[in-house]
């Protein structure tokens, strides 16, 4: 088995009911999609363009209307496969009432690890991230890039095969991009899958192995590195080419 | 296991750390003093007015802590997307719930366990001396806050609005003091829709006269099968609400 995650068909559409009036908003359509172990795969796209819902139904926290999506072999969401995966959200969503260590205390056993040794693993991480010194701080008094660096810790704890990274250089500083790109490529380094989405055409052009572009719910492109290695703002081109807004907001025009 | 483990252990936390539970005990500790002010009124049963104004204060404040805190358990980490970074480790959702739900209990019981030792500690000093008692009576208000809890983490995942389900949480307990009543009404009752309505509500709201032993403890400490039964009300009831919400949490989307 090549694949670390398949999307066969996959779609989702989203389904509220307000008064008895039933809106639907495709969130996915039919997505056909595999990343290859080992690869660094990223998901360009605009706004509400589908990258989130992908992710979103690759990490079991949705269910896909049609079609399926297996994560490492086996159907997305399965507990079990879930030990195998990291996971790190656009915004660093974690319990703030819990200090750093706590917060890795309660990932490792979440992900299974054995109670013996914790310490020390908690421990390596919080160094690796360069929150040791914080580490017995409340995650409420950690400012936004620290926040950023323990959700990205729970996300690589486990050591996880594939990690999934929703939006990584979002808000963070120049200094903290530039080393969320050293994470990247350490990872692939070391022979792990990693899915990133992002709107910063620059860096997942620097970091990836293949891009696909999603738009309006549907995979418009998949690229090689070749389409855009050595050839300058090509994919900048090739996005705004590929892409429209389907969000109903017309283009900016000041002259 | 060791997920409900990991998930009690920082949900206790949360809770403990919280501040409102700060205000809760300040609360808990002025009813204690209100009511040794309103016990000396009553000289000659100051110490058997002191007992029911403190161990109604302590199922009171315990009722309000566990329905607000069970109502906004599972809610408040779905608003913040807490959830997400929970519910994508290996973790079975009903471990999740359980995890959350034991946590809160625990936490509360702590407080609840603190207020009693407290009052006890001012029945000793006015001479009351029934030990067994009010443990039992203690206890007995235990097992209401952990139905209390189960039911309101069931309509809170049922009715997905924190307002709706702190407001049916507090109808249902108040009509569980009135099981009895409520079967008396669909009796006497003409309509039949009416006496099916009533009896579904009086089967579906707990009954707390199971539970109610503060009523009856003057006779005496009661049987072993009495408290038995009160048991397996308390943990069947539970289970049954926990059983129920972890089917709706089963289906529910992030």
């Amino acid at each position: 088995m090549s694949e670390a995650a398949a999307f066969r068909g996959a779609g989702k559409v989203y389904r509220r009911s307000h008064l008895g009036r039933v809106t639907e908003t495709i969130g996915l359509l039919r997505l056909d999609l595999k990343i290859r172990r080992g690869e660094v795969f990223g998901l360009l796209g605009l706004n509400g363009s589908g990258k989130t819902t992908a992710i979103k139904l690759l990490m079991g926290l949705h269910l896909p209307t049609t079609g399926e999506v297996e994560v490492l072999g086996r159907r997305a969401g399965d507990v079990d496969t879930l030990a195998r995966v990291g996971y790190a959200p656009e915004a660093a969503y974690l319990n703030a009432a819990l200090t750093g260590r706590e917060t890795l205390r309660l990932f490792d056993a979440l992900a299974r690890r054995p109670a013996r040794g914790r310490e020390e693993r908690v421990a390596r991480m919080l160094d690796q991230v360069g929150l040791s010194r914080a580490g017995d701080t409340r995650l409420s008094s950690y400012s936004k890039g620290m926040l950023q660096r323990a959700s990205l810790a729970q996300a690589l704890l486990h050591d996880p095969e594939l990690v999934v990274l929703d939006e990584p250089m979002t808000g963070l500083d120049p200094l903290a991009i530039q080393e969320m790109r050293a994470v990247v490529l350490w990872l692939r380094g070391r022979g792990k899958t990693v899915l990133l989405s992002s709107h910063d055409m620059s860096e997942v052009e620097r970091v990836c192995d293949r891009i696909g572009i999603l738009n309006g719910g549907r995979l418009a492109r998949v690229l090689e590195r070749r389409d855009w290695e050595g050839a300058p703002n090509a994919i900048e081109s090739i996005f705004a080419q590929t892409v429209t807004r389907t969000d109903g907001v017309g283009p900016i025009h000041l002259a | 296991m060791s997920a409900i483990r990991a998930v009690f252990s920082y949900t206790f936390k949360e809770h403990v750390r919280h501040r409102a539970w700060l205000s809760l005990a300040l609360f808990g500790l002025a009813l204690g003093g209100g009511g040794l002010v309103a016990s000396a009124l009553a000289q000659e049963e100051r110490a058997r007015m002191m007992l029911d104004l403190g161990l109604a204060a302590n199922e009171m404040i315990a009722l309000v802590s566990v329905v607000f805190l069970t109502v906004h358990l599972v809610l408040r980490e779905i608003e913040s997307r807490a959830i997400f970074l929970i519910l994508t480790h290996p973790v079975r959702r009903p471990h999740y719930l359980l995890g959350r739900f034991l946590g809160t209990l625990a936490a509360v019981g702590l407080g609840m366990a603190a207020l009693g030792l407290l009052h006890w500690g001012l029945l000793r000093l006015l001479g009351w001396g029934g030990g067994g008692s009010y443990l039992l009576a203690w206890l007995c208000s235990l097992g209401k806050t952990v139905v209390m809890g189960s039911l309101a983490l069931l309509l809170s995942l049922a009715l997905t609005s924190e307002a709706a389900a702190m407001s049916f949480s507090l109808s249902l307990w108040v009509l569980g003091h009135f099981t009895a009543e409520m079967h008396f009404l669909a009796e006497k009752s003409g309509s039949a829709f009416l006496r099916t309505m009533i009896e579904i509500v009086s089967r579906a709201a707990p009954d707390f006269a199971r539970l109610n032993y503060r009523d009856v403890w003057h006779a005496g400490l009661p049987t072993p099968a009495w408290m038995g039964a009160a048991l397996i009300y308390v943990l069947g009831y539970s289970a049954a609400c926990l059983a129920l919400s972890a089917q709706l949490f089963e289906q529910k989307e992030f």
